[in-house]
């Protein structure tokens, strides 16, 4: 069914979310509710609830995790140099433009000719690690944010389409990710991770969020992650978006997947099952009752406890990749 | 004259057709397809290839299907050029030791180098040496100080799905340079940290077809450097395409029966003498008898 009225959509959206929130229990702490958390907690709930405090807390910055933080803030300052200067952008050279953003955050007074800088959390880490002599760590963020960007030029096009705007990145390019909060009071904080909006925000919706996914191999279902991103975007607005525009840097696809009642509500369940997960954690911990044994269970900490994953187990060690793996060769004979 | 990745950058670069390539993923859809029939893969549990696994199957089943043997020391110092080489193209005014490669793939979240020289203790000094005495012979490979528009990007990954997705090849290539949007044509950088041997052709052979496929450009030029100073320059040309998918489809068609139950096939030769499950297989000490443990 599609959405043709997208601010009430969004408004009966955030109502049927804060109620299956409230529904959920009491989870302990705060619950940052991002695509991270749903898709852990759909894919295996058990596995999700054992990760604990440390498990579910921000890492802390990493190359990795920073990838698309710099990779963004870095095309964003880009695009607002040109801007500043009053000249359309050139195509950005990956590493320079990533260098030249972290050179930006060490030397923000001698930017007087540059677009003014805006402090992040992800800046100062790097300033953190600059000042720290890190140089190789430097150089990793340089690989993997340079990657991100050039993926997502490559998959979208040079120049970038018409009224695309950068979000969750700083700088003036840029505007914050939308997020959401039941109530004031509620430790629940749901974070669209789109990585940009094509269109203006206005009452009659018609826009688009674009998420850039660098590999498409651990982020599961494109269709999940579409649903996840359109009611998390949608309860941030305030408007549901007309559509999810997913693009993949391995495999350099470019599919839209339109908005409807449907989708929404795919996204709300994801939404509302990280909250019950984390209330279910709050009062039973462990448990592999409800255990969706998969691949991942090859990597899982806690499969020697899980009766579920170890029935997967015994069948997987004889696969991997889809080809069985060889006895040894005297027992074969 | 001996080609090196100066000479390939410096041009001109006349990449092929990007005509063929939809010829050559419907060949490899129905490949696949057939295949998947056999292999009983679905989109859900496909059959996941690398370009190892691709050379592996058509080198030798049985050694293809082995358990993962875990890492030795030639592995390591392998990996450990391997990065230098990435960081060489992504940070070039640097000065490349085995330590700054090592801390670079430990900050990519990789710590497995680390780990093992650390456990090594001291013997970790010849393998420090080793690895140390290959990066210097890449450093005359050009790597360092590629001008910014080629695009130079490390770990590129490059996804391909066949037969409805029953059948992934999925890949991350060392350096790529040029492509789309940048105006220049594509450059396949694969480094290898052992010695120069004419097989070392094929992987970058098949990441040419895996960028033409996701791009829908050819790529020009596959740049085999290794850690023994041996540039070898590919001209990517439409024969070589049609090649590395043949060789897909014979991978897909060898999976597919490894995975209905047939038993793989030995075919020894001279990737033997490193086989790690040579010790149980009698087509393998076959071939080359001689030490104590074969005779046993």
């Amino acid at each position: 069914m599609t959405v043709d009225d997208p601010v009430g959509a969004a408004d009966r959206l955030r109502h049927r979310v804060a109620g299956g929130i409230a529904g959920a229990g009491v989870p302990a702490g705060d619950v940052y509710v991002g695509w991270g958390a749903a898709l852990e907690a759909a894919t295996c709930p058990p596995r999700y609830r054992a990760q604990g405090e440390h498990g579910w807390a921000f890492p802390g910055w990493s190359p990795p995790l920073a990838a698309g933080a710099c990779g963004r803030a870095a095309l964003a300052h880009h695009i607002a140099r040109a801007d500043l200067a009053g000249r359309p952008p050139a195509l950005p050279m990956p590493l320079d433009a990533i260098r030249g953003w972290m050179r930006s955050l060490r030397t923000p007074h001698e930017s007087a000719a540059g677009p003014p800088v805006e402090r992040s959390s992800v800046g100062d880490w790097i300033c953190e690690t600059w000042e720290a002599g890190d140089s190789a760590t430097l150089a990793a963020v340089a690989a993997v944010a340079g990657r991100w960007l050039a993926g997502f030029v490559r998959v979208l096009g040079w120049p970038l389409p018409a009224q695309l705007t950068l979000l969750n990145a700083p700088g003036p390019a840029a505007v914050p990710a939308p997020s959401w909060r039941p109530d004031r009071a509620s430790p629940v904080t749901v974070a669209c991770g789109a990585d940009a909006r094509l269109g203006r925000v206005t009452g009659a919706g018609g826009f688009v969020l674009a998420v850039h996914r660098v590999t498409t191999g651990d982020d599961g279902a494109l269709r999940d992650r579409a649903a996840f991103e359109a009611a998390a975007g949608a309860l941030g607005i305030g408007v549901a978006p007309a559509s999810i525009l997913v693009t993949a840097g391995d495999t350099g696809e470019r599919v839209t997947a339109p908005v409807d009642q449907q989708l929404l509500a795919l996204g709300a369940e994801r939404i509302v099952a990280v909250v019950t997960q984390r209330a279910v954690a709050a009062q039973q911990g462990f448990d592999p009752t409800d255990a969706t044994p998969s691949p991942a269970c090859r990597h899982c900490d806690h499969v020697a406890d899980c009766p579920p994953g170890q029935a997967w187990m015994r069948v997987a060690e004889r696969w991997r990749g889809g080809l069985p793996v060889a006895p040894p060769v005297r027992a074969a004979l | 004259m001996v080609e090196a990745l100066g000479d390939v950058l410096a041009g001109p670069l006349h990449p092929p057709s990007p005509d063929g390539i939809a010829a050559l993923r419907a060949e490899l859809d129905d490949a696949a397809r057939a295949s998947t029939v056999v292999g009983g893969w679905s989109a859900d549990e496909p059959l996941r290839l690398s370009k190892h696994l691709v050379t592996g199957l058509l080198r030798c089943p049985r050694r293809a299907l082995g358990e993962d043997q875990g890492t030795s020391d030639e592995i390591i110092v392998g990996w450990v050029v391997d990065a230098a080489a990435k960081l060489a193209t992504v940070s070039p005014r640097r000065t490349i030791t085995v330590d700054v490669a090592v801390a670079f793939l430990t900050a990519l979240g990789d710590s497995t180098v680390a780990d093992h020289l650390a456990d090594l203790g001291s013997a970790a000094a010849r393998l420090k040496a080793e690895a140390a005495m290959r990066i210097d012979r890449l450093a005359a490979a050009g790597l360092a100080g590629i001008d910014p528009g080629w695009w130079p990007r490390v770990e590129d990954p490059v996804r391909v799905a066949l037969g409805g997705g029953a059948v992934t090849v999925a890949g991350r290539m060392d350096v790529l340079l040029g492509g789309p949007p940048t105006g220049r044509p594509g450059v396949i950088l694969e480094v290898k940290g052992g010695r120069w041997y004419d097989g070392m052709r094929a992987d970058g052979h098949l990441y040419a077809l895996m960028v033409a496929l996701r791009d829908g450009e050819v790529p020009a030029s596959a740049v085999t450097i290794v850690s023994d100073g041996t540039s070898h320059v590919e001209r990517i040309r439409p024969a070589l395409l049609q090649h590395a998918a043949e060789r897909l489809d014979e991978a897909m068609g060898i999976a597919a029966r490894l995975a209905a139950g047939e038993p793989p096939a030995m075919h020894p030769g001279a990737h033997c003498q490193h086989c790690p499950v040579r010790p149980d297989c009698p087509v393998g000490r076959a071939w080359r008898p001689g030490t104590a443990e074969d005779a046993s």
